[in-house]
């Protein structure tokens, strides 16, 4: 039996049908912010590294801050898709799409900036070819290229009933649709073989999620470099991770919601809960971050000393204690109450974890090189217009990939939306019935 | 309006065997690159068992990924028709 069409179905479908002038504003900005990257990249290339604010000590800059920034958002997506999934969560239907799309997208250009860091990307050949697994570095190579195979599968599998509707009912590209809908009819098989393929894919995926960010912060941890070499470092990158991730995708769902209307499937609520996922994650963030800094505060190693007080009163004072406002002041105070102008006060706050998570990456990346343990003399780092050009063009190839997405596929799954209203209803009520005291559990 | 010409079943098909052939072409490309390491670590004579150890992980992961979508194009796209049919 077909399953019933909802009216408001149509919204879903209604990017992807017509085109307004706003997409094409919107595709100029971005490709303007695309156009000062490719310019600032182009000179990087031809010139050299020279051109950028990098030098002997500091040779990590926004490259490398960008990198973990960007590698975390990316988090936003598959892990909490995956959390939310496993534990049945049901508010998680309209969300789910937006956030695994964010992770296949920003994965791609976290990846990227590694490329642009090298100067000469053509070495990235001398990894492939000989690359050494006892280096961090390697690790993340191939925990990334697992992630982002994982992420990709993931995203894929739940879009399959959403194509097969798109195949028939769009009058445009027919073929597309048609392959990647794998001749899906909806017959209770295909349905099972589905849902079990995410099932698995979800259990996968969570442990490769963890994997990744460990790993990206042991690139830091397994050096003996001060304020880098941390036994923390592993669940600290991954809470960051976790922590800005989220902020990314509540950001993005309120532009959409706003660009395309989504107010029917995103409501409050959602922001509500997410909001509340949020103040959860700064206050573990702030533990961590109080943790760390306290353990290296007590050992008063000189080396160390150095480097700590440079963020807490020395030259990077305004990034450390604006990363403290952005993550953690902040969001408390927008946070805490949510019953009243729920999506204004989880935006403010989101814009501002992101904000706060990319000081954060700074912070940690750039203050330890500065100081450097070996006798090289201090090094003050000034990122030059092709580091900013480079971050502008990252940032609006993100968004663009993520707008053409949107006029191929629908943003908010079609048939997760479906199956809640047709059999999550009487589910949950069995599930509840099965949690309370007495026989009702039994016959579950 | 007019209607769009009906896509070639025939097509279709071909090209959903290409597309699963990518999948296996990407996730196969990462396997032999890290059998690839860990000869060249061998050769050298340069700590066998890091490679070896995180090989151990990580290809079991890539082809669970490659069973993972290998299954549901079989369920899917031939089981799931034929089934039907």
């Amino acid at each position: 039996m077909a399953p019933e069409r909802d009216d408001h179905e149509d919204i879903l479908l209604a990017p992807i049908e017509r085109t307004g002038p706003g997409f094409y504003w919107a595709v100029a900005f971005l490709s303007l912010l695309i156009l000062w990257g490719a310019a600032a990249y182009a000179v990087q290339f031809t010139e050299g590294l020279g051109v950028t604010g990098l030098h002997q000590p500091v040779a990590w800059g926004f490259y490398v801050t960008n990198f973990v920034f960007f590698i975390g958002i990316s988090h936003a997506g598959t892990l909490i898709s995956a959390i939310l999934r496993l534990s049945k969560a049901e508010w998680r239907r309209p969300i789910t799409r937006m956030a695994e799309v964010i992770t296949c997208m920003v994965i791609f250009i976290g990846a990227g900036q590694i490329l642009v860091d090298l100067g000469r990307p053509d070495r990235m050949m001398n990894v492939l070819r000989h690359g050494r697994y006892q280096s961090p570095l390697l690790w993340d190579a191939t925990s990334i290229s697992a992630y982002l195979t994982a992420s990709l599968t993931y995203l894929y599998l739940p879009m399959i009933p959403d194509i097969a509707i798109l195949r028939d009912r769009l009058g445009k590209r027919k073929l597309l649709y048609s392959v990647l809908a794998l001749g899906w009819t909806g017959t209770a098989y295909q349905q099972k073989v589905l849902n079990r393929a995410i099932a698995i894919m979800a259990v996968l995926v969570i442990p490769i999620a963890i994997s990744v960010h460990s790993v990206v912060s042991f690139v830091f941890s397994m050096t003996l470099q001060p304020s880098w070499h941390s036994t923390i470092f592993g669940p600290y990158f991954v809470v960051g991770a976790i922590f800005s991730g989220i902020a990314g995708l509540i950001v993005t769902m309120i532009i959409f919601r706003k660009a395309y209307g989504l107010d029917y499937y995103l409501k409050p609520i959602h922001f509500r809960y997410l909001g509340q996922l949020l103040l959860i994650m700064s206050l573990l963030w702030f533990y961590f971050t109080f943790a760390e800094y306290l353990t290296g505060y007590y050992g008063a190693e000189p080396e160390e000393m150095k480097v700590f007080w440079s963020k807490f009163t020395g030259p990077f004072w305004p990034f450390f204690w604006a990363m403290v406002l952005c993550n953690f002041v902040v969001p408390l105070s927008c946070l805490t109450r949510l019953q009243r102008h729920t999506v204004g006060k989880v935006l403010i706050a989101s814009i501002c974890i992101i904000i706060g998570m990319w000081l954060e990456r700074f912070i940690i990346v750039v203050p330890t090189l500065s100081f450097p343990r070996l006798p090289f003399p201090q090094g003050v780092y000034a990122p030059t217009w092709v580091e900013w050009g480079e971050t502008a063009g990252s940032l609006g190839l993100f968004a663009l990939f993520y707008l053409l997405f949107t006029k191929f596929f629908p943003i908010v799954s079609i048939w997760e939306i479906r199956e809640g209203r047709e059999h999550s209803l009487k589910e949950v009520e069995q599930r509840i019935a099965s949690y309370l005291p007495g026989d009702a559990g039994e016959k579950v | 309006m007019a209607q769009p010409p009906p896509v070639s079943d025939r097509l279709v098909r071909t090209l959903q065997w290409l597309w699963l052939g990518w999948a296996f072409l990407l996730v196969g490309g990462v396997i032999i690159w890290i059998v690839g390491l860990i000869l060249a670590s061998w050769r050298l004579d340069d700590v066998v068992q890091a490679s070896v150890g995180i090989s151990l992980v990580a290809i079991p992961i890539f082809i669970v990924f490659m069973g993972v979508v290998f299954y549901v194009f079989w369920g899917v796209a031939l089981h799931g028709r034929k089934r039907e049919n």
